[in-house]
């Protein structure tokens, strides 16, 4: 068994009053595919959010790849993000006036220097080869999603978090996606985080865990359910 | 204490030198601190005992020549770097072992600190200075080298990883800085005398070479080529001939940084890893940049100040003086005024609407001289007194007080007198129509302005 | 890369970006127009407050002289240093004497003077001096005396006398006769309407004082007296001095002139050379004080329009702290767009308000201006100011924005 990339001991966040995560005990070890699955408000994308350093804890422990969330600052949170994680969100952001290939370029200009090359390279790897000089609002849903992954995994990412990435899409283009996602991860080994309310979607996964008011009430492994 | 003030920007250039040693010899900390406190209390001392040893303008030639030096050494590097660049990048990387040793960090930081201490010497008034203030002045710098370099020290520790300086930055920084500290010396400035050389070299240039063109009608000589030829002769050229020579190798050093190949990533398949690299390549770059970029504000500084010199002239206020009967001036050499106490005193004579500036001076050699507070060649500004020279306001031309008395060039013009036992006798008519003569050609017109 | 997300930032938002950039432009241009004009203004208004009297009085100084000036010195007036700041001058010779016309008898001054006299000086321009220049706000009903017995009489001693233009007033001093033709009558609302102008010529004979003048009054523009014009000269370094003599103070200026007229005393007019003074200064703080306003308002514009432009954009700033941006990195963007509409539009800002001061000056002062170069570099820096203080919130804001509360959705 490899290394844990993921670990967390008591990881409590509040907001207020509000307990969107009671002490959470998680262990994720390097190269799994993890699902999130729970009701909205289950505290799921709290805790993505606290693993990809969006968010900071309010108590507990979270190491993420051997660093100390706590500990760094929020410049060291940026660099931490643009080396260590690639983030994928339900409403597939883009920056409006740049072109699929500037937004994959954006990626790169913060973490060292853009290449433009490389950018391009890696929109035909998810199939948009065809699409670089478009701007967001000149492609589908799906096109849009895909220059995101694009993006998430051009700084070879130790870690992919998905925040219900085909939360908007159809049924074709969710089936497209993942297909995507696990031809991708198969030739980077990254770790995979996917957070999802969708039964079909989660069960792409090698483990579920599922959430409920921030606690962990259930997981299972693929093998288990059958 | 004003005495004490005056070496402070000198001790600040230094202090700013032994922070670039440091950070330039990066390792080598105990062998920088030692030779920059070595080199310069020697210098300090050395400088000394050259300022006794011999009359002043002989030291003051001997460290001018050493800052010259240092400025034709960061020339030659700097050509040296671009075009080693351009040919192939390996060539400094064997000396670059040889940069880091420790016998090569004490030597270099040890001479550079001698410099600068002989040059922050020279702004002190050391000519004939005593044996006893010579050990003072030797114990002082000592003190004074032990207390910077640890303060230095404590402030290296404090900077980012990130100032980092190159051994061409290294170089152009501190030819920079020691140039700046000796701007400040009339005696040891390098930017001015650089100016006149060009000038004089391009103007004898044209005469030499295109005398045959210079006949007015010629050919080939249209009235716009008359244009350019005058600017050749006009004051400017000297002044941007010189900020070219001054500028030129900060510049090509920068461009040999720029001009660097950033190194080669096409082996490694990764995007992130290369970019990484890459990015390092670049930063490392700039960090190298921050250098030669703050010596060009350095460089800049030091040809103001030589344009500009602070330095504080003696210049009194001229004194209303009135003709007798017979047309003569007399000027008492006792009484408020004590002539013979080497100093310039300036008078101001009116007859009518015209007006004559002169003053009297005694000079070194024991004789009393009349002049015109102006000279044949500059708008009459005037002349100010410093140490052992006399300085023409317009051209900013230092004049020994030797020569004053002496005819030519921007020398003050001579006005003839009769020396007295109580006093010196001028015509009032000479002087008049000598003013006249001289400025009639050089005046400005004076004219009711806004 | 910077640039290139700049380009497409200016290119697919022109609205946000044309908005900062117009409050830029407006602010650098009436900056550049105020500025332009408050160093002409002095210049102008100082022209146009010439107009309420002559501000330096020269008389005769109490030791030398004899109690009056020479006339033949009047044409060095101009050939001082000063000559060019001096705008007019007219001399005056008094006495007392007893008028007579249409049989009514009164007392009052006669006073010999320029009115519209040619004056030749070798070497200068030929210029017209009198009182007719030096004192425009005299109402003179009538016509200005041409021929040596025509004369202008004060409003007041008119009516004592009952005179009218064309009446002839018979003059009386010591026993001298001398007729005098009104040719007008002269309305000032002060003493001068208790006296009867005649040229100066014929007023020497009949006081039997040739060539002479009892006191010379001297229009000349000044700049406003500083706390530096107010030191005493003889106490000056020889800088100081040379300084004071080259700045036309109303001190240093009676100074000059005091010079050229042998036994002479020059005395500035206090109320008025003082009175101009502080209303320049006033009027230069206004214009001052106007001009940081406008900057202060047009920072305020860019401040709301960035800060209208950054809520628009907030989900990209969260997006790009998403993918790994650090503060330094955000900035660098948007301090980048800020600086680059700045620099342009301090220079359409300059080009504008060049030709606003251009307006200003026709249509208020009837003249054309030189706008200095050094409006420029100013124009540049005002903008550049504004673009700072007006983006300091906007971008504080923006980095305080949290990507995971923007991107929540």
């Amino acid at each position: 068994m490899s290394e844990n990339i993921i670990e967390t001991s008591g990881l409590t966040r509040n907001y207020g009053d509000i307990c969107a995560l009671k002490p959470l005990e998680l262990k994720v070890p390097e190269g799994e595919w993890l699902s999130v699955m729970g009701h909205s408000g289950s505290g799921k994308s709290t805790f993505m959010n606290l693993v990809g350093g969006l968010d900071r804890p309010s108590a507990g422990s979270l190491k993420v790849g051997g660093e100390d969330l706590l500990a760094l600052t929020e410049d060291g949170l940026a660099r931490f993000r643009r080396k260590f994680v690639g983030i994928i969100f339900q409403q597939h952001h883009m920056v409006p006036y740049l072109t699929a290939v500037e937004n994959v370029m954006l990626a790169q200009y913060f973490h060292s220097v853009p290449d433009e090359a490389e950018a391009r390279s890696a929109l035909e790897r998810v199939g948009l080869g065809h699409r670089l000089k478009n701007r967001p609002g000149e492609l589908s849903g799906g096109e849009q999603q895909r220059v995101c992954i694009a993006r998430a995994i051009i700084n070879s990412p130790k870690l992919l978090l998905g925040d219900e990435p085909t939360g908007n899409l159809d049924h074709k283009s969710t089936v497209m996606i993942m297909e995507l996602l696990k031809e991708l991860r198969a030739e980077e080994r990254f770790t995979v985080i996917m957070v999802t309310h969708n039964q079909e979607v989660a069960a792409w996964g090698d483990r579920t865990i599922y959430l409920d008011d921030g606690v962990l009430v259930r997981e299972e492994r693929m093998g288990e359910k059958q | 204490m004003a005495i004490i003030l005056k070496t402070i920007p000198h001790l600040l250039a230094w202090s700013v030198i032994v922070l670039v040693s440091f950070r330039g010899f990066t390792g080598r900390r105990s062998v920088v601190t030692l030779s920059s406190i070595s080199g310069l209390i020697i210098g300090v001392s050395g400088s000394c005992i050259l300022f006794r040893s011999f009359p002043g303008a002989i030291p003051f030639g001997i460290i001018k020549s050493i800052l010259g030096l240092s400025f034709l050494l960061l020339w030659g590097v700097s050509v040296a770097s671009g075009y080693s660049n351009a040919v192939r990048g390996e060539a400094f990387c064997r000396s670059k072992q040889f940069f880091q040793s420790s016998i090569c960090a004490g030597t270099v930081t040890g001479i550079i600190s001698m410099v600068a201490g002989a040059v922050s010497v020279c702004a002190l008034p050391v000519t004939g200075i005593s044996a006893l203030s010579m050990v003072f002045l030797a114990l002082s710098s000592a003190l004074i080298a032990y207390f910077i370099v640890y303060a230095v020290r404590f402030i290296e520790k404090r900077l980012p990883e990130s100032f980092m300086v190159s051994p061409l930055g290294m170089v152009v920084s501190v030819v920079s800085l020691l140039l700046f500290s000796s701007s400040s010396i009339l005696r040891l400035d390098l930017f001015s005398p650089l100016s006149m050389k060009v000038m004089k070299g391009i103007h004898d240039f044209v005469h030499q070479f295109m005398e045959s063109i210079l006949i007015p009608d010629h050919l080939f000589v249209r009235p716009i080529v008359w244009k350019y030829i005058g600017f050749l002769f006009g004051n400017g050229v000297g002044f941007w001939g010189a900020m070219v020579i001054w500028f030129a190798p900060v510049f090509l050093i920068i461009t040999a940084f720029l001009s660097e190949r950033l190194p080669s990533v096409a082996h490694i398949r990764q995007g992130a890893q290369r970019r990484t690299l890459l990015a390092a390549a670049v930063t490392l770059r700039r960090c190298r940049l921050v250098m030669p970029l703050l010596s060009i504000l350095i460089f800049a500084a030091a040809a103001y100040q030589s344009s500009y010199p602070s330095v504080e002239y003696w210049d009194p206020k001229p004194l209303a003086v009135t003709a007798s009967q017979a047309g003569e001036i007399f000027i008492p050499k006792k009484g408020e005024i004590n002539l013979e106490d080497g100093k310039l005193h300036k008078y101001l004579f009116k007859k009518g609407d015209k007006e004559a500036r002169f003053f009297v001076l005694k000079g070194p050699a024991g004789q009393l001289t009349v002049d015109l507070d102006a000279c044949a060649i500059c708008k009459p500004d005037g002349y100010g007194q410093t140490e052992g020279t006399v300085i023409c306001y317009y051209c900013k031309t230092l004049i020994p007080l030797e020569t004053v008395g002496k005819p030519g060039g921007c020398n003050p013009v001579p006005v003839q007198f009769t020396e007295k036992a109580d006093g010196v006798i001028i015509d009032a008519i000479t002087l008049i129509n000598s003013w006249g003569a001289t400025v009639q050609a050089t005046a400005r017109v004076k004219e009711g302005g806004k | 890369m910077l640039l290139r997300i700049l380009k497409n930032s200016f290119l697919k938002r022109p609205k946000s970006v044309f908005l900062v950039f117009l409050s830029i432009a407006m602010g650098a241009s009436v900056a550049t127009a105020f500025l332009g004009i408050a160093g002409e203004i002095s210049h102008k208004m100082a022209l146009e407050l010439r107009s309420y009297g002559a501000n330096i009085l020269l008389e005769p100084s109490a030791v030398e002289g004899g109690g009056f000036l020479r006339e033949e010195d009047l044409p060095k007036i101009k050939t001082v240093f000063w000559k060019y700041n001096i705008t007019g001058f007219a001399p005056y010779l008094y006495g007392v004497a007893d008028f007579a016309a249409g049989g009514r008898k009164e007392r009052g001054v006669v006073s010999g003077t320029w009115f519209t006299k040619q004056l030749e000086v070798p070497g200068e321009d030929i210029s017209i001096q009198g009182i007719k220049g030096i004192a425009p706000w005299w109402d003179v009903s009538g016509n200005w005396p041409d021929g040596p017995d025509e004369a202008i009489i004060g409003a007041a001693l008119a009516k004592r006398l009952g005179v009218n233009t064309g009446s002839d007033v018979e003059t009386s001093v010591r026993g001298r006769n001398q007729r005098f033709r009104v040719v007008g009558v002269v309305t000032t609302g002060g003493f001068e309407e208790e006296q009867l102008f005649a040229p100066l010529v014929t007023v020497q004979t009949l006081l039997l004082k040739p060539g002479k003048v009892s006191r010379v009054q001297v229009s000349a523009l000044t700049v406003p007296m500083d706390d530096f014009g107010k030191k005493d000269p003889a106490k000056m370094t020889k800088d100081e001095y040379e300084k004071w003599y080259c700045t036309a103070y109303v001190t240093s200026v009676a100074k000059n002139v005091e010079e050229v007229m042998a036994g002479s005393r020059a005395k500035p007019i206090w109320q008025i050379a003082s009175a101009e003074g502080s209303l320049l200064k006033k009027l230069n703080s206004v214009m001052l004080l106007l001009t940081v306003l406008a900057l202060v308002a047009s920072a305020t514009a860019v401040s709301t329009s960035l800060m209208a432009s950054m809520a628009e954009r907030s989900p990209e700033i969260a997006l790009m702290k998403a993918i790994g941006a650090d503060r330094f990195q955000i900035s660098a963007i948007f301090v980048g767009e800020t600086l680059i509409i700045s620099v342009a539009g301090g220079i359409i800002g300059y080009l504008l308000g060049d030709q606003l001061a251009q307006i200003i000056s026709r249509t208020v002062f009837n003249s054309a201006i030189v706008s200095p170069l050094w409006l420029f570099p100013t124009a540049i820096i005002s903008a550049l100011v504004v673009a700072i203080a007006g983006s300091v919130t906007p971008l504080r804001r923006a980095l305080l924005i949290e990507p995971v509360t923007v991107l929540k959705g």
